[in-house]
Formats: structure tokens, C-alpha cells, sequence
């Protein structure tokens, strides 16, 4: 088999996984269970001849072009494209939602909905990997729209609870927000162009057919749909309601499919980005990474914890890519999603033994789940960047990519204490989460009593992340297949020294700080919210963005809309009926003749159909010659019509 | 053009024929022998002789354009695409016949031989490059209607039929045949390709051309029931046998419809520029076409409207369908024609699927009229829910293969210019109409009470309903391998466009 055939086969086995359990699910032993998690093992396998073949090949490029329409000189391309970058995401994507299906074997035991739950899962991971096999913008906006369809169906997977079908909706709502964005964006490229394929458009670019301020704009309508998907702010609002679905989906959001959509795309299609678009992407980010990480401190929920930590991740990516930190900025896309994956599995765990999700009912719980313990560890020091764990490698370079961007930009002085305040906060939530979860004594000893270790089919996948999440960032594999499609500035020499110091720096100082406070004792957590309670206010209520949103979005807009109602109810519909007064009132003035015509004109829509209809078919007599009369008669008329 | 005048090595090149005609002789014969399980023999005959004309037909791929015994038949890519047509459709009726109880156990035999019959005679069509072969072919394919038409003579309605429809068809192939007549006269060949330069150069009246080919005309119409050539359709699709009517629907229109565009083509067009002809002659046979094509969509869809029988209904459906596909005739280009071959096949699909629905429940229901459809999406869930797909892609409604088959005629008359677009509003609104009564089925299916109690449907029709309801979907989303296919079976025209 070619490569191409295992491309395709990597990319379709969850489609055909789906698509079989969705219809044929509830019949097959087991509920189909093993079906799904066999078809993305399939397609990992599937997916490794590609990485080898990048591998063995940097400059590997390989294309499966298709047309989908052709009229005339029109046509919309369906091509699948791997290099480098592909090759990874392929890879990662497939190998992390293989160990997610199967992890929920596990989690998701007994749910009644358990068959259509994976037919789902399969349908989310055949998304993402066309999403990333797309070579242009016409597919991968498809793809983007199918990410977005099974994630809504798999946030409101429990829809009897209200939590959950509001999320969904959530979800689904924003990311349109900013799915418009990409699609205006889109366009604009192709009336430019007249092209969807990335390489024709990035050479159009390069060759000067579009720029200035038209091709900024261009680009900051397709980073709103990267700030959709990837949850920057303001439009990161869906992410941490996401956590209503089940925690596996919340994984699989995290860290191989939703999230890393945006981030993705804004990679594969760096050129069209203009260094004034970057700015506005860097400050988004920036924001992002800082403020999330703020909120990550004040909040008790486990899950949404590391749901804002996500956030703050996904802003360092974003950051990472718009300072000129390409590789950086992908690779850490690819490292979080092993820790992420992990982090969010263990959680499942913790949730899984103990039935609760609350931080403050925890505690305690090393001695009970090690397993879960120990991975949860690791995918915690990888997240705070402390060396060797892959975390530090990539968010490092980021660092070092937005101190070099500030050391030539000094006026965007803002986006490196982002960047290293940004990494401090990441260490404090993240051995917060880690403190009050597993050490000190059990909170709830209920609780705590009934915990247990997970099954081995839950703490298998655990461990084998834990592996990645450790040793992901060794070797320089990654800066060796992904190579920049542009050329790049460097920054000054110093950077990346003082990047290294800085970002060392600021995790030991959040994790000695978590330490001496959920540890030690030294600070007290309760003191100092109060000292700064207006503060810790704020941070709590997650900035009042969902507030600001009802506020200023919401409940306008739902006023508009009973105005509207109010409007087509009193304006309109009082129009409508003075019209039909008076139409009442002049037809009793003409008399019935009128009246008549009037209704007839009424009826006359649906009826003359039927009725001309009834006409015709009396001339079907059934007697053949009147048949032969007609044909006859038709020949003659056609030659009367042409002779006169 | 190549020309291969010897006889015996054309024959090399009319493999699918011959199989054809073997395996026609071979069922008669063997009927005769054998005295056991007649019919099932016969029908695995039947496969087996469509297996190998498909298995001959493609390796005449990659075909080039060539004139066989002394120019009296084409083969080239277009005659292939039909001939490969022609087996798909005709298996599909081979199939789904023996799980039926429309042919009476005694005359399987004759049945399926007659199956291959007319597939012989609709690939001989498909080729015939001579007036003289046009007659021979279609009457092959005639003739062959009629014995199917009428092959439950027990029944008054299919004996009925099968007279109305000999009858009629005589005076159709006649007035052909004298058009025929005409036209040698005019021009001193019988031979297609021939036709155009003995047209320029015999300098004759523009009236006289004309009242030949609208002779001509009325034979092909009547074989792909254009208005007002038509008539027959009706009474001869509700009273054959349910399976001979959905092969009428679909081989012998296509056969239909291969000859009209050879013919006109052919014989009464010049090549202007690539992918693009011009009328001979100036006869203004587009404009003729058009009228026809419109009238044939309105008045098929506006009958429809008030059919109780489904099978009569699907009859009044298939003419409007005729007038959907003419429509890319008249344009003389490629897309036009492109889009008309790549509509048959779409057709195929659908027509045949609505059709096998409408077979596989008159077992169990008894009932082929519309009012004991309803409730039916309660007792048999997947042939109502197949049937609501096919209906919807006849209207052509997207994602289904019909919207991309429609899609392609309506962009085809629009690209065309400004000429053709009332055409083209004509269809919108036909499509329109459409609507009605198809999803008058779905209503009545889906919406309206019937009574209970399941039905069980055939699995062989459960396995074949999704063998045809797979493409009808799967056409709709993704196209290009068959877009290529029909794209590579356009070039008929090869000696024209030097």
C-alpha cells in the first residue's frame, strides 16, 4: 500500500466507525464499545507510515487532490495534504483519542446512551483529522464546522440536565461567533485570489496580490474563528461550561481536537497574517494567558481548574506563534495535548472514585490512588514547565520567543510580564490543584473512606500519557519536522538565555508559593481573599465576562427581538389588518364582482396547478387513438408554428 | 476516424453484443432442456451473461473512436458509458425479479432471455452510426418492450398495455422511418457522420430538412416520452409488470436518449471551436428541442399531481425527467451534454430505487395505489425511510444526487447566456411543482395514520433498496471519480471536432 492509501484509511476509520455504530450500535456485543476504540487504533497505526515518512524526510510532502465541483472554469479543490506539521498532528491526535475511547470504556460503563457516546467520539476524531489533512480553506472550514457539530453534541451529551444542554448550546453559539469571522475571511481571500488551496494562496500573498490593510484585516477575520475554537478571550466564555459533558469528551476537547483546531489553522496558515495582525493576536493572547491563569487560582471546581489552565495555554500558543515563536507555539500545542489529556483523565479518576468534583471535599487521596497520584504528578510539572518534563521545552521557547519580540519592540513591553506572570500563576494553580486534591488530610471522610484506585482500563492510558507528558520534549524531534513558512525575524542573543532564567524562576516561585500555602501553612489562603477581597471577587466571578455578555449581548438581544415581536405584532400586524379593513370595506363598495376576484386571486395560487393538472389529464383517454391523434396533431402543429 | 470495413475484425470490437446474444440463445435453449428449477437457472444465467458483457465492455477501455462493420456502428467512450448503463440497469431488474411474484413460474425462461434481448438492442442503439442500423436497433428494443409489456397476458391490464404500446410505437417508427426516408432522399447517405458535408453540399430546402428531422423526431421522442410523443407511458408503465416498468423507465429512455444525441449530434451539427457546435444548416432544431423539453417538464409534473397509483405516478414523474435531462441538449456544448449524461446516471439510482420500493411492498402490501402507503414509515421503517430519500433526490433537494444531477442542468442553460434562461426558470419551477407530489408520498408515509401491523419486505429487496440508496446519498456529497467517468464518455464527437 502507498502512503496515500494509510493517509486515507488514518483519516476515514472513525468515519466508518461512526457511521456503523450509529446506526447498528445497540445490536453489537458490547454495545459496540470495542468497534470504536478499535478503529482509532486503527487509524493510529494507520497514521504511523506518515510519520516515518516525515521523519525520514523533513521536506516530505505529500497531496491527495480530488475535485469536488467543476463547472467551466470554477472549482472547488478537495485535497488532503501531510508534511511535517501534519504528520505530527495526525500522529498525536489519533495516538491521544485512541487512549481517550479507550479510557471511557471505563468511564462512561453503564451510561445509557454508551453506544451513540463512542459513534460520537469517532465522529469528533474523524473531524479533527480532516481538519488537519486539509490542504485548503474550503475543506478545513468543513472540517471546522463538523469539529464543532460533535462537539456541541458531545457537551450536551447528558442534555436531560439543563447544565449540560446550555453548554452545548454555549459552545456552539460563540464558536459561530467566530466561525463567521473565519468565513468572512475566507471569502476575502478567494474574491482576492480566487483560490481556496493554501499553497496558491500563500504564493499570491508572497507575490503581492493582496496586502496592506485589506490582508491585516483578512487575517484577523480568520484568527476570530481560531479565537472561537480556541477559546481566547472574549470569546473564550464556552470552555469552561464545556466541562459539563463527560470528563473523557472534556479530554478530548482539550487536548487533541477542539482546542487545538484554532491554534492549528493559525499555524497552517501563518502567511496570510500580516506582522500588524500578529500584534492584535499577541495581545489577545497575552490576555489570555495571563487573566485565565488568574481565574485558575479562586476556583474549586477540579475540572474547571484545568479548564482555565487550558485557556492559559492556549494563550501562550497563540502568543507563541504571533511573537515569531512558530515551532514553539505548535510544539507546545503538541506536548499540552499529551499532559492536558493526562491531567484531565487523572481528574476523571479522582471524579470517577469519588463522586465529587469540588477541590474542597478532596485531599488526602495519594495513598488511596497512586496510580493517579503519580501521572496526575507528572502531567502537573510538565504544565508548570519545570525541566525535563516536555512542558518546559515548549513553553520556554515561547517565552524566549516573546521576550526576543518585546527586546525589538519595546513598546510591547505588557506582553512579557504576561508571559512570565502568566508562567508564576501556572505553577501557584497548578500545585494548588495538586496540594489540596492529594496531601494534607481527607476533607470529606465519607468520602474519602469509599475512594479506590481506578480500573486498570482507566489508570493503562494514564500511564502511558504520563510517559509522553514526561518525554515529549526531549530530543529536538519537533524543530526538526516543522519547519517555518516564512522566513522569521530573530530576536537579540540574549533572549533566550534570560527566557531559560525567567521561566525557571517564576514555576519555582508558583509551585514554593502553592507549597508554603497549601502545605505549609505560612499564607493562608482564606486571609489573604479577604485582605484583598474585591479582588478575589473578580477573579472568582471569572471577570464577570458572562455577566458583561448578558449585559451587553445577551439581554439586548433578546430585547431586540421582543421588540421586533412587539413591532410585527402592533406595526405590522396592525398594518396588515387596516389593509384588510379596507380592502373589506372597498370591495363592499364595488360589490361582489370584486370580492370575487380577490378571493379567486387568493386560491388561484394553489388551485390553477390542480387544476390544470385535472384538465390535462382527461386527455389520457386511454383509447390509443386518440393517443396516435395527439402525437399526429403535435407534429402538425409544431410545422404550422414553424411555416407561419 | 479509424473505419474498419472488414467484417470479422469488428466483431472484435462488438464483444459486449455478442455475449449478449449467446447468452440470449443459451437461456432459450437451456429453458427448453433443462426441466428443473427453470426460472432460477435462468436468472443465474442472466447474471452471469451481464457479469461478462461488463467484464468484455471494459476491456474495450480505453476506447478510441472507431466506425465498425462498414460504418454502421460507433464504438467509442460515449457508446461504452451506455453500454455499461444499460447492464447496471438491467441487473438491477434481473436481481430483484425472482423475489417477486409478477412473472409466472412457467415463462421465467423467456423472461430473462428477453431481459438480455433488449439490453442487446439499447447497446446496439448506443452504437448505431446509420439510419439504417437507428431502425434495426430500435426496433430491437421495441419489439422486445412490447413482449415484456405484456408478459402477464393473463391479466387484462398487461395485455392491454402491451397492444396499446405495439400500436403506438408502429406509427411512431413510422413516421420515423418515412422522416428517414426523407432525409436519404435529401442527402444520398444513410450514414450519420456523413450527413453534415452531403448537407452543405446538396443545398436543399431548409423546410424540407426541417419536416424530415421533426419525422425523425417523433420516433426518439416516443422512445424517451417527450411531450406530446408520450402517450403511451402511462398506460403502458401501470400495466406491465412492475419491474419491466422501471427498466422502461430507464434503459430504453437512455437508449433514448443516446440515439437523439448521436443523431443530432452527429448528423445535423458542425464543430465550432472545442467543446462547442453549431445547428447545420441553420434548421433551428435547438429551439424545437427546448419547446418540447419545456412543455414535457410541465405537462409530466402537472399530470403527476393527481395520480392515486404510485406506479402511474413514478410513469408521469419519468416523463418529467425526460424534460429535466433535454434540457442540456439544446445547448450544443459539452457541459450541456456532460451534464445531461451525468443526470442519466443520477437517474438511474433514484428512479430505479423509487421504483424497487414500490416493488418490494406490493408484495407485502398488496397495494401499489398511494392511500395504502399511509402509516407504512411504522411498519417497515427502512424501505419508507429509502423511499423518502429517493423521492427527495428525484426533486432535488441537496445532498442528495439529484440536486448535484439538477445543479449541473440548470448551470450548464445559465453558463449558456441569456438565451436559454427562461429554460431554466421553466425547470426551477417544474421542480417546484415536483415537490408537491413527492412529498406527498413522504406525508403520507411519514405523517398520516395507516393501518398497524408490520410488514416484512424481502431481503434480498432490503439488500438491493441499499445497494441503490448508497450512491443516491453518496453521489450528493462526493462526485468526482464518476464526474471524471462522465467527463472521459463525452467524446462521440472525436471526427467532428477535427
Amino acid at each position: 500500500m502507498d502512503l496515500a492509501t494509510y493517509v486515507l484509511i488514518a483519516l476515514f476509520a472513525p468515519l466508518a466507525g461512526a457511521t456503523v455504530q450509529i446506526f447498528l450500535g445497540r445490536r453489537l456485543p458490547r454495545h459496540g464499545d470495542w468497534l470504536c476504540v478499535g478503529v482509532l487504533f486503527v487509524s493510529f497505526v494507520a497514521s504511523i507510515p506518515t510519520f516515518n515518512a516525515v521523519w525520514a524526510n523533513p521536506a516530505f510532502k505529500l497531496q491527495i487532490l480530488s475535485e469536488w465541483l467543476t463547472l467551466g472554469s470554477f472549482g472547488i479543490p478537495l485535497g488532503l495534504q501531510v508534511d511535517g506539521l501534519t504528520g505530527i498532528m495526525l500522529t498525536v491526535v489519533s495516538f491521544i483519542a485512541a487512549f481517550i475511547h479507550l479510557y471511557s470504556v471505563g468511564y462512561m460503563h453503564g451510561d445509557p446512551r454508551y453506544s451513540r457516546y463512542f459513534a460520537y467520539l469517532n465522529f469528533f476524531t474523524f473531524s479533527m483529522l480532516g481538519l488537519v489533512l486539509a490542504d485548503n480553506f474550503f475543506l478545513i472550514y468543513v472540517f471546522w464546522e463538523l469539529v464543532g457539530l460533535s462537539s456541541y453534541l458531545l457537551i450536551g451529551f447528558w442534555f436531560e440536565r439543563p447544565a449540560a444542554a446550555n453548554a452545548g448550546k454555549k459552545a456552539f453559539i460563540v464558536n459561530r461567533v467566530g466561525d463567521v469571522g473565519f468565513f468572512v475571511g475566507i471569502l476575502l481571500l478567494w474574491t482576492q485570489l480566487g483560490t481556496f488551496r493554501f499553497e496558491e494562496v500563500f504564493k499570491g500573498i508572497a507575490a503581492g496580490q493582496m496586502a496592506g490593510p485589506l490582508l491585516t484585516v483578512t487575517g484577523l477575520c480568520v484568527f476570530l474563528g481560531a479565537v472561537g475554537k480556541s477559546a481566547q478571550f472574549p470569546l473564550h466564555v464556552w470552555l469552561p461550561d464545556a466541562m459539563e459533558g463527560p470528563t473523557p469528551v472534556s479530554a478530548l476537547i482539550h487536548a487533541a481536537t477542539m482546542v487545538a483546531a484554532g491554534v492549528y489553522m493559525v499555524g497552517r496558515v501563518y502567511p496570510v497574517f500580516t506582522p500588524d495582525a500578529f500584534v492584535v493576536i499577541a495581545y489577545v493572547a497575552g490576555i489570555t494567558a495571563f487573566f485565565a491563569g488568574t481565574i485558575a487560582l479562586t476556583q474549586f471546581d477540579i475540572k474547571r481548574v484545568i479548564a482555565y489552565s487550558t485557556l492559559s495555554q492556549l494563550g501562550y500558543m497563540m502568543l507563541g506563534l504571533a511573537t515569531g515563536g512558530y515551532v514553539a507555539g505548535l510544539f507546545h500545542l503538541v506536548t499540552h495535548a499529551f499532559f492536558k489529556a493526562l491531567m484531565f483523565l487523572a481528574a476523571g479518576s479522582v471524579i470517577h472514585a469519588l463522586h465529587t468534583q469540588d477541590l474542597r471535599e478532596m485531599g488526602g487521596l495519594r495513598a488511596k490512588m497512586p496510580v493517579t497520584f503519580w501521572t496526575m504528578m507528572a502531567g502537573s510539572l510538565a504544565l508548570a514547565g519545570v525541566p525535563p518534563f516536555s512542558g518546559f521545552f515548549s513553553k520556554d521557547a515561547i517565552i524566549g520567543a516573546t521576550l526576543g519580540f518585546v527586546m525589538a519592540h519595546p513598546q510591547h513591553l505588557l506582553l512579557a510580564l504576561f508571559a512570565v506572570g502568566g508562567a508564576l500563576l501556572t505553577g501557584l494553580y497548578a500545585f494548588r490543584l495538586m496540594f489540596l486534591a492529594f496531601t494534607g488530610a481527607p476533607r470529606d471522610r465519607e468520602k474519602h473512606h469509599h475512594a479506590h484506585e481506578s480500573p486498570p482500563v482507566m489508570t493503562v492510558p494514564l500511564v502511558v500519557l504520563a510517559v509522553f507528558a514526561v518525554g515529549a520534549g526531549w530530543g529536538g524531534w519537533f524543530e526538526r519536522l516543522v519547519r517555518p513558512p516564512v522566513e522569521l525575524p530573530h530576536g537579540p542573543a540574549g533572549a533566550h538565555t534570560l527566557a531559560l532564567a525567567l521561566s525557571l524562576l517564576a514555576a519555582g516561585l508558583g509551585i514554593l508559593l502553592a507549597y508554603w500555602t497549601y502545605v505549609v501553612g505560612k499564607i493562608s489562603a482564606g486571609r489573604v481573599a479577604d485582605r484583598y477581597r474585591p479582588v478575589y471577587t473578580l477573579l472568582f466571578n471569572k471577570y464577570y465576562v458572562d455577566e458583561l455578555y448578558a449585559a451587553g449581548v445577551v439581554r439586548p438581544f433578546l430585547a431586540l427581538t421582543r421588540g421586533c415581536a412587539a413591532f410585527d405584532l402592533g406595526v405590522i400586524d396592525g398594518f396588515v389588518n387596516w389593509c384588510g379593513r379596507f380592502t373589506r370595506g372597498v370591495s363592499r363598495v364595488q360589490g361582489w364582482i370584486d370580492f370575487r376576484i380577490v378571493d379567486g386571486a387568493v386560491n388561484l395560487v394553489g388551485n390553477a396547478i390542480r387544476a390544470w393538472g385535472a384538465v390535462l389529464r382527461l386527455v389520457q383517454t386511454g383509447v390509443v387513438q386518440n393517443y396516435i391523434l395527439v402525437l399526429l396533431g403535435g407534429v402538425l402543429v409544431i410545422l404550422l408554428l414553424k411555416v407561419l | 476516424m479509424p473505419v474498419i470495413t472488414d467484417n470479422i475484425a469488428s466483431l472484435g470490437y462488438a464483444t459486449p453484443e455478442l455475449v449478449l446474444a449467446g447468452f440470449f440463445l443459451f437461456i432459450l435453449l437451456a429453458d427448453l432442456v433443462f426441466t428443473r428449477n427453470r426460472g432460477q437457472m435462468a436468472c443465474t444465467l442472466a447474471i452471469l451473461g451481464l457479469a461478462m458483457t461488463l467484464l468484455v465492455t471494459l476491456r474495450l477501455y480505453p476506447a478510441g473512436e472507431r466506425l465498425l462493420f462498414a460504418k454502421m456502428m460507433a464504438i467509442d467512450p460515449f457508446a461504452l458509458f451506455f453500454k455499461i448503463f444499460f447492464v447496471g440497469s438491467t441487473a438491477v431488474i434481473v436481481l430483484l425479479s425472482p423475489a417477486t411474484a409478477y412473472i409466472p413460474r412457467t415463462r421465467q425462461g423467456e423472461y430473462y432471455a428477453f431481459l438480455l434481448a433488449i439490453t442487446l438492442g439499447m447497446s446496439l442503439l448506443a452504437s448505431a452510426a446509420d439510419l439504417v442500423m437507428i431502425v434495426l436497433a430500435l426496433e430491437m428494443v421495441s419489439v422486445t418492450s412490447y413482449l415484456l409489456a405484456g408478459f402477464m397476458k393473463e391479466q387484462a391490464a398487461s395485455a392491454e398495455a402491451a397492444l396499446k404500446y405495439a400500436i403506438y410505437g408502429a406509427v411512431a417508427t413510422g413516421t420515423m422511418v418515412y422522416g428517414m426516408s426523407l432525409l436519404y432522399g435529401i442527402t444520398g447517405t444513410t450514414n450519420l457522420y456523413e450527413m453534415p458535408q452531403a448537407i452543405a453540399r446538396g443545398g436543399a430546402a431548409p423546410l424540407a430538412l426541417f419536416v424530415a428531422v421533426l419525422l425523425v423526431l417523433v420516433g426518439f421522442g416516443y422512445k424517451i416520452a417527450a411531450v406530446p410523443f408520450h402517450m403511451w407511458a402511462p398506460d403502458v408503465y401501470e400495466g406491465a409488470p412492475t419491474p419491466v416498468t422501471a427498466l422502461l423507465s430507464v434503459g430504453p429512455k437512455a437508449a433514448g436518449f443516446a440515439v437523439l444525441i448521436r443523431f443530432f449530434y452527429a448528423a445535423l451539427a458542425v464543430p465550432a471551436g472545442p467543446g462547442r457546435w453549431n445547428p447545420v444548416a441553420d434548421i433551428d432544431w435547438p429551439l424545437l428541442v427546448a419547446v418540447i423539453s419545456a412543455v414535457t417538464m410541465t405537462v409530466g409534473n402537472l399530470i403527476a399531481i393527481n395520480q392515486s397509483n404510485l406506479k402511474r405516478l413514478l410513469a408521469y414523474s419519468a416523463i418529467a425527467h425526460a424534460g429535466y435531462i433535454l434540457m442540456g441538449f439544446v445547448l450544443l456544448n459539452g457541459q450541456g451534454l456532460y451534464a445531461m449524461l451525468f443526470y442519466l446516471i443520477v437517474y438511474a439510482f433514484m428512479n430505479l430505487g423509487a421504483f424497487l420500493v414500490v416493488i418490494a411492498l406490493a408484495g407485502p402490501l398488496r397495494s401499489e395505489e398511494l392511500k395504502d402507503y399511509a402509516g407504512l414509515a411504522s411498519r417497515t421503517a427502512f424501505p419508507a425511510v429509502a423511499m423518502a430519500v429517493f423521492l427527495f433526490s428525484l426533486t432535488g433537494i441537496p445532498p442528495l444526487a439529484g440536486f448535484v444531477g439538477k445543479f449541473y442542468l440548470f448551470a450548464a442553460l445559465i453558463e449558456a447566456g441569456r438565451a436559454w434562461l427562461w429554460l431554466a426558470v421553466v425547470g426551477v419551477l417544474n421542480s417546484v411543482i415536483s415537490l408537491y407530489y413527492y412529498a406527498r408520498i413522504v406525508k403520507a408515509m411519514f405523517l398520516e395514520k395507516g393501518p398497524s401491523g408490520r410488514l416484512t419486505v424481502a431481503s434480498a429487496h432490503q439488500v438491493l433498496i441499499a445497494a441503490l440508496l448508497i450512491p443516491t446519498v453518496l453521489l450528493g456529497i462526493y462526485w468526482a471519480p464518476v464526474a471524471r467517468f462522465t467527463d472521459y464518455s463525452l467524446r462521440l464527437l472525436g471526427p467532428l471536432a477535427r
